[in-house]
């Protein structure tokens, strides 16, 4: 049909086919047309706010449950859950939430199935979301699925996760390195009595209790070169006197100590009320002033042992 | 030191021979794109650690038990598990369960039955009620019966977890499953773990002690229980006798003295060396270092395991019988072996099975006998190692396999005469106390029929992953390779650390 119409006629017929497919899509598809829309710039990106109950609560089940198929390496259905603008999107099917309706709402549909269920999200092999974090997605859909409100009413208490600490190779080498070579000296000289508390750690524990009589004032003080970094010592049933009361009580970092059955009197006990980092303390059978154990007490020093204890 | 060296050759031998072509496969498809991607995106050493990092747990083969520090600052340094053999009944002990009182003698509805299967419950039995009265006691009001009258005083250092769950309903594979982190045997224990991961700080006993009163020498499940299973042989748990010799034939024969003990040694070690000369296994060397630990033992076992020494008040307070076999007796053995550095020690005592078939099996004459026994000594041990200061790094277990069912057990489908409870794995009860629990909470809650769990419910492997974090461990990082998969106590499910016992 070439000649029938202008090149100009041309144009703007498709180019008002183009517009009136665009206007079918967005109609059909609202998703595509936000996402249109923000793309030009015309529309801002909806973001939620720091301090959300979306980004506090919601946000961080999607990132522990569902990115991992729904996020930046995978899109499976073509959903992204890993922002909210990528949440109100939706999937190639629609939208997920139907905001102020959890229950016609598909994510939802989908967290509230019975794990039998074929179509049940997470799929089986994932972390599951527990009832509570069920509830917490109903709720903030039900009432508004909003990125600013900071609370919302009825909303079950966020159960503490454990973060396992990271390993620092590092910086455990650099903080063990200074006394390294001291450490090793007493480790071959007296094995078994000195440890690091962890792999990850440059602190140290003393146990001296499996020495017995054989673990006297000479001993421990032969530890000075390491005492700032000393946070527990275990002398039960040694050989240790008063005489190591300084000793003791001027390790900087010491918390644990336990003392039961050595030669250790109440003037050491007096001794530790110096103590700064001091929290736990046994004292096995100690003859000890009542004030001494009333004064370590106010220090908020745990207290074991005392008067009958063999 | 060549030696040592050599046998380090003939480990790292073994472990290549171990690689299988499945793991060259496997590794192969990944292993280029890796090789590029690690140098492509040049992260940092940590980040190439990633979640499942082995860990070096290797150790002169001579000292197979030597001390490893854990992962990570740790909250406990040992565990005292008290394994309740048969199950103790939650309903009668721990969880309260009012509704389920009303309904006593009523059918029970169709809904628990339809579907299930049961051990021994046949056709429709009837609902039980809590046999006992209950109460709410100390400081944090915990609710408990009136059968523990001496632990009810240390009820504010409990914590209670009433929602735990198993899905074995038979003793042995569920007592393999609490112990072993799997109802199938083979795996290891739990203190075979332990002890592999961290060893024992006393080199003179065992790491990883079982003392077991109340029927005989074995579990349903036997030996596995505290088996090493894949892990070296020498992580496994010694049974000790609480009576006599600690274990039979440690002692001399009576007209072989000490240092003649010590020449038929010394040529045992002779010749076990000449093997290992020839064949280089790594294993006779540790068999030597068992000997001479049999031989160090010979002293301190004996001193450790005697209760004659602890004064009389000591005895009293545990109800402790020098000379017999009893739960007081392992209780007090418990606590002298904490204070002499071994890791893992396990308590068993058997009769909880409370079915009510025959009479010292029932709810009302069973269980009445096994609180007694069990209720004194176990306070009375909570209270001496936090006298000690030991409580704050100890852990101790209390539990069974599985819980009692809510209906009164009718075997064969007929009513019975004494009163009983079928095995449960849906909801039971375990308490933990020590360091990093929180003390004097309940965690968990089971519905009013006290059937299913209604709140936060704990998987056996949930509870090991919790125990493993508490002795200082990622418990995906304490692992083993073994048939092709790197082996860990909690399985191959995912496990939660129940972060809300956590202090």
């Amino acid at each position: 049909m070439s000649g029938r119409l202008s090149a100009s006629a041309y144009f703007c017929s498709v180019a008002l086919l183009t517009l009136a497919g665009f206007a079918l899509a967005m109609f059909v598809r609202p998703a595509f047309g936000h996402s249109m829309l923000q793309w030009m710039g015309l529309e801002s990106v909806p973001q939620a706010e720091a301090r959300s109950f979306y980004a506090t609560r919601v946000s961080p089940l999607f990132e522990t449950h569902c990115i991992s198929c729904h996020g930046e390496k995978r899109q499976k259905a073509g959903l992204r859950l890993d922002s909210y603008a990528a949440l109100l999107r939706g999937s190639k099917h629609g939208a997920v939430i139907r905001p102020g309706e959890a229950r016609n709402s598909e994510l939802f549909m989908r967290i509230d199935l019975p794990a039998s269920d074929a179509r049940a999200m997470p799929p089986s092999g994932k972390t599951p979301l527990t009832p509570d974090d069920v509830t917490v997605i109903r709720l903030w859909i039900a009432q508004g699925a909003s990125g600013v409100r900071r609370t919302i009413p009825g909303a079950p208490q966020p159960v503490p996760e454990v973060k396992i600490p990271e390993d620092a190779p590092a910086l455990t080498e650099k903080l063990r390195t200074p006394l390294a070579a001291q450490v090793r000296k007493v480790q071959r000289e007296h094995p078994g009595i000195l440890a690091y508390q962890s792999r990850n750690s440059a602190w140290l524990e003393v146990n001296a209790s499996l020495r017995g009589a054989a673990f006297g004032d000479a001993q421990l003080q032969a530890l000075a070169p390491l005492r700032a970094r000393i946070v527990q010592v275990d002398i039960s049933g040694s050989s240790v006197t008063d005489a190591s009361a300084p000793f003791l009580a001027g390790m900087p970092s010491l918390q644990v100590l336990r003392l039961g059955g050595s030669r250790i009197t109440n003037a050491t006990l007096v001794a530790l009320e110096q103590s700064k980092s001091l929290r736990s303390l046994t004292i096995g059978d100690i003859q000890t002033g009542e004030d001494t154990l009333a004064s370590l007490r106010k220090k908020h020093i745990a207290i074991f042992g005392g008067a009958g204890v063999p | 030191m060549m030696e040592s060296k050599r046998g380090m050759h003939q480990l790292d031998l073994a472990r290549i021979q171990s690689q299988t072509r499945r793991h060259f496969l496997g590794w192969g498809t990944g292993g280029l794109g890796a090789f590029f991607l690690n140098s492509a995106l040049a992260k940092s050493p940590s980040h190439l650690a990633g979640e499942n990092a082995p860990l070096d747990f290797t150790r002169n083969p001579a000292t197979p038990l030597s001390v490893l520090p854990p992962e990570f600052a740790a909250k406990v340094k040992r565990v005292i598990y008290l394994h309740m053999g048969g199950s103790p009944s939650q309903l009668e002990l721990f969880d309260y369960k009012p509704t389920l009182a009303r309904f006593h003698g009523h059918d029970c509805p169709e809904s628990f039955l339809k579907g299930k299967r049961f051990a021994f419950i046949q056709g429709v039995p009837k609902l039980l009620g809590p046999m006992f009265p209950f109460h709410r006691a100390g400081k944090s009001g915990t609710w408990i019966s009136d059968r523990l009258p001496h632990l009810e005083k240390a009820i504010d250092d409990l914590c209670v977890i009433k929602s735990m769950k198993t899905d074995q309903f038979n003793h042995a594979p569920a007592q393999l499953l609490v112990h072993t982190g799997d109802a199938r045997t083979g795996h290891a224990s739990l203190g075979s773990w332990v002890t592999y991961g961290l060893g024992s700080e006393n080199q003179n006993l065992p790491g990883f002690i079982v003392l077991i009163s109340n029927g005989g020498t074995t579990a349903n499940a036997g030996k596995p229980l505290w088996g090493s299973g894949f892990l070296p042989s020498v992580y496994q748990g010694v049974s000790c006798r609480s009576a006599g010799e600690p274990v039979l034939y440690l002692d001399n024969p009576k007209s072989v003295s000490r240092a003649e003990r010590r020449q038929v040694l010394d040529a045992v070690d002779e010749i076990n060396r000449q093997s290992y000369d020839e064949f280089g296994n790594p294993e006779t060397v540790t068999r030597i270092a068992q000997y001479e630990m049999a031989f160090r033992m010979q002293l301190e076992a004996s001193d450790a395991m005697d209760i004659r020494r602890e004064p009389k008040a000591v005895l009293e307070r545990y109800g402790a019988e020098p000379g017999k076999t009893s739960y007081a007796n392992n209780c007090l053995v418990a606590r002298r072996l904490a204070e002499r550095g071994v890791r893992f020690i396990q308590l068993y005592h058997w009769g909880w099975d409370s079915h009510g078939t025959p009479v010292d099996k029932g709810l009302n004459v069973g269980l009445v006998g096994r609180c007694k026994e069990t209720d004194q000594p176990t306070a009375a041990l909570l209270a001496d190692l936090k006298a000690r200061g030991l409580l704050e790094d100890t852990l101790v277990v209390w539990g069974g396999e599985f819980g009692r069912t809510p209906m009164w057990e009718n075997r064969g489908g007929q009513e019975m005469e004494f009163i009983g409870r079928d095995h449960h794995p849906n909801c039971f009860t375990m308490w933990l106390a020590g360091g990093g629990i929180k003390k004097g909470i309940s965690h968990g809650e089971t519905d009013d029929m006290g059937y299913d769990i209604a709140r936060n419910p704990v998987e056996i492997r949930d509870l090991h992953a919790t125990m493993l974090y508490l002795l200082g461990f990622d418990y995906r990082r304490l692992n083993y390779p073994y048939q092709g998969l790197d082996q860990k106590l909690t399985g191959v499910k995912p496990a939660r650390i129940v972060s809300e016992i956590l202090a």
